[in-house]
């Protein structure tokens, strides 16, 4: 067997410590970046119950929308463009549409449209774009960028024209869609709404509470922890409910609590699901700070962000593809002292975080 | 990259396990499946692709196991026209003259002869792909072995290019996921990005190399129309149909 059989396709983790306090800090743009949350998941240590301020905030992290079968040149539609997009923020992914497979659109809230398309859709849509930089041996995939907020994009002119005739007459692209609007929620989207069957859906919470969970001892911000590949695992494990027991007469898995370890009696993990915007994310960080400057047991927190697998940005307007997992997320541990470690990983198929 | 394709499905004359190979194959995310029957007698809804909301695209194929080169006689009737030469001398004939779209490597002997590295180019010049069946090592061990052997020394002869990965699935249970047979391909010495184009873009071109075998150098495609009677006014538009389909 030859031995390239024994590596993984590539991964990057970018690993950060600095404290909410330092002015340099980059948290901030670092989780605004991250347009398209698909998950959040809070691990509180020694706690059983999440604290009501904590809690409240898991139940105002904002609505959003799943349009079924909408035509993409809709959100082209010179109504759509005044009322949402240049009015705030509207995140939208299409859903459902595999970014190695299908054609995957994206709309970040800087008003970038993004037009993920294999060979044929590409041909036929007539549309300047780029070939992706993830294409292997032939050039089957091409991505298509669009600024709608620029002037030549202004509706009426002939970039949006070429796009909008496009769209309409020759690709007729109609995928699934799910769609978010901050701060209007939904008042500015009805328009369109209107016009396609839609749904509102609020993030789904589900919360576990773990007993005599080891997690790794001298989780403190001043001295060594563990090296960061062995943290995340872990991280991992507990958020999958994996056991971290490595015993013998078990072939599930593997994988250990890295060392020193510790056990704690009892810990909460809280997952939110949905299309979750970075501003209700940043509220939560915030909100895990006050709760960590009261006096615990444990001293951490950790939160863990996971963009959307098939997204075709990841951060920033950074092409995003699936070569064999598309994982794009951070890890954000946190500590009493405000003091922070900054985990970003993505797949082989991804730009390095920032 | 494009849609997963398994593009060799065993056919059988028990309908309903035809059917139930096709659901599994959906379920798998598999998009075009080919099998040699009208379709429409097989099943009349084609089921959805897990995860998607279009169905699965079900393709004729023919496969030729050649023995004598008087074997080979090209069907346009089918999407798909694959062969599986016995001898060095037939291989050295599919790969540079026969109007097909796949040659298969045996893989349920020992290989029968040493595969040179000229036809393989040749084919490759072609557009021909090469087809490495996986069923068979889920069967047995032995062809386990026949099976990655021969695999690792067609990928050593033609670079990791123009190579398909496919099932040859007798029953349901013999289908794995696209993910599962892009690593099956790193065993056979591909990379992960030709292992993973194996099962989608390389697909693409052997459905594409089949569409256009049934057209004038893959410019000229002509199309019976539908009725010459009820009388001379159906002409015009057919003809301006005929003339459209021409300059495409």
């Amino acid at each position: 067997m030859r031995a390239e059989l024994d590596q993984t396709p590539r991964s990057l983790l970018v690993s950060e410590r600095s404290s909410f306090r330092d002015q340099k800090t980059r948290i901030r743009a670092q989780v605004e970046q991250l347009h398209f949350n698909y998950k959040v998941s809070v691990l509180l240590p020694e706690c059983c119950s999440a604290p009501p301020h904590l809690d409240s905030i898991f139940n105002t992290f904002n609505s959003f929308y799943l349009i079924r079968n909408l035509p993409v040149y809709e959100l082209l539609d010179k109504n759509f463009l005044e009322t949402a997009v240049y009015q705030g923020s509207v995140y939208g992914v299409s859903y459902r549409t595999r970014i190695d497979e299908d054609n995957c659109v994206a709309l970040t809230p800087k008003g970038h449209l993004t037009l993920s398309l294999d060979k044929d859709s590409f041909e036929i849509l007539g549309v300047e774009g780029k070939p992706s930089r993830f294409n292997h041996r032939t050039k089957c995939r091409f991505v298509v960028s669009v600024d709608l907020t620029d002037s030549s994009m202004a509706p009426g002119g002939r970039g949006y024209q070429r796009l909008l005739t496009g769209l309409r007459s020759r690709l007729q692209l109609k995928t699934d869609f799910l769609l978010s609007h901050y701060p209007g929620g939904g008042a500015s989207l009805q328009a369109l709404l209107s016009r396609y069957d839609w749904s509102e859906h609020r993030p789904q919470i589900s919360r576990h509470t773990l007993t005599d969970l080891s997690c790794p001892a001298l989780l403190t911000s001043d001295l060594q922890s563990c090296d960061p590949h062995s943290f995340m695992e872990w991280v991992g494990a507990v958020d999958a409910n994996v056991s971290c027991e490595n015993s013998s007469s078990s072939f599930l898995s593997s994988l250990v609590c890295p060392e020193p370890r510790t056990t704690v009696s009892r810990a909460l993990s809280v997952s939110v699901c949905g299309l979750l915007l970075p501003h209700d994310v940043h509220r939560l960080i915030q909100e895990i700070r006050c709760y960590l400057e009261q006096p615990h047991l444990e001293s951490w927190v950790c939160l863990t962000v996971h963009g959307y697998a098939d997204s075709p940005v990841s951060w920033g307007d950074n092409e995003h593809s699936v070569l064999k997992g598309g994982e794009n997320f951070y890890s954000l541990l946190m500590f009493q002292d405000d003091t922070y470690h900054l985990h970003l990983a993505t797949g082989a198929h991804d730009t390095c975080p920032p | 990259m494009s849609v997963f394709m398994d593009l060799n499905l065993s056919y059988t004359n028990d309908k309903s396990r035809m059917q139930s190979l096709i659901e599994t194959a959906a379920h798998r995310e598999s998009l075009s499946v080919p099998v040699p029957t009208p379709i429409k007698d097989l099943m009349e809804k084609l089921p959805i692709v897990q995860g998607r909301c279009r169905p699965i695209r079900v393709l004729n194929r023919l496969t030729v196991v050649m023995s004598e080169q008087c074997h080979f006689v090209s069907f346009s009737a089918y999407d798909l026209l694959a062969v599986q030469p016995a001898t060095e001398k037939l291989f050295h004939v599919a790969c540079f003259t026969l109007d097909v779209d796949i040659i298969c490597i045996s893989v349920t002997e020992k290989r029968p002869f040493i595969i040179k590295r000229s036809p393989v180019n040749g084919a490759v010049e072609r557009g021909i792909m090469f087809e490495v069946s996986y069923s068979a090592a889920i069967r047995d061990s032995t062809m386990r072995r026949y099976t990655i052997a021969n695999a690792v020394s067609l990928v050593e002869t033609c670079k990791g290019k123009n190579l398909i990965l496919s099932s040859a699935a007798e029953k349901p249970l013999e289908l794995r996921g696209p993910y599962d047979i892009s690593n099956l391909g790193l065993l056979f010495g591909l990379s992960d990005g030709d292992a993973k184009e194996a099962v989608s873009s390389a697909c693409r071109s052997v459905v594409l190399h089949g569409e256009t075998r049934k057209t004038a150098g893959g410019i000229v495609h002509t199309m019976k129309c539908c009725s010459e009677t009820p009388d001379q006014q159906e002409a015009p538009p057919a003809d301006s149909k005929r003339a459209k389909q021409l300059t495409e």
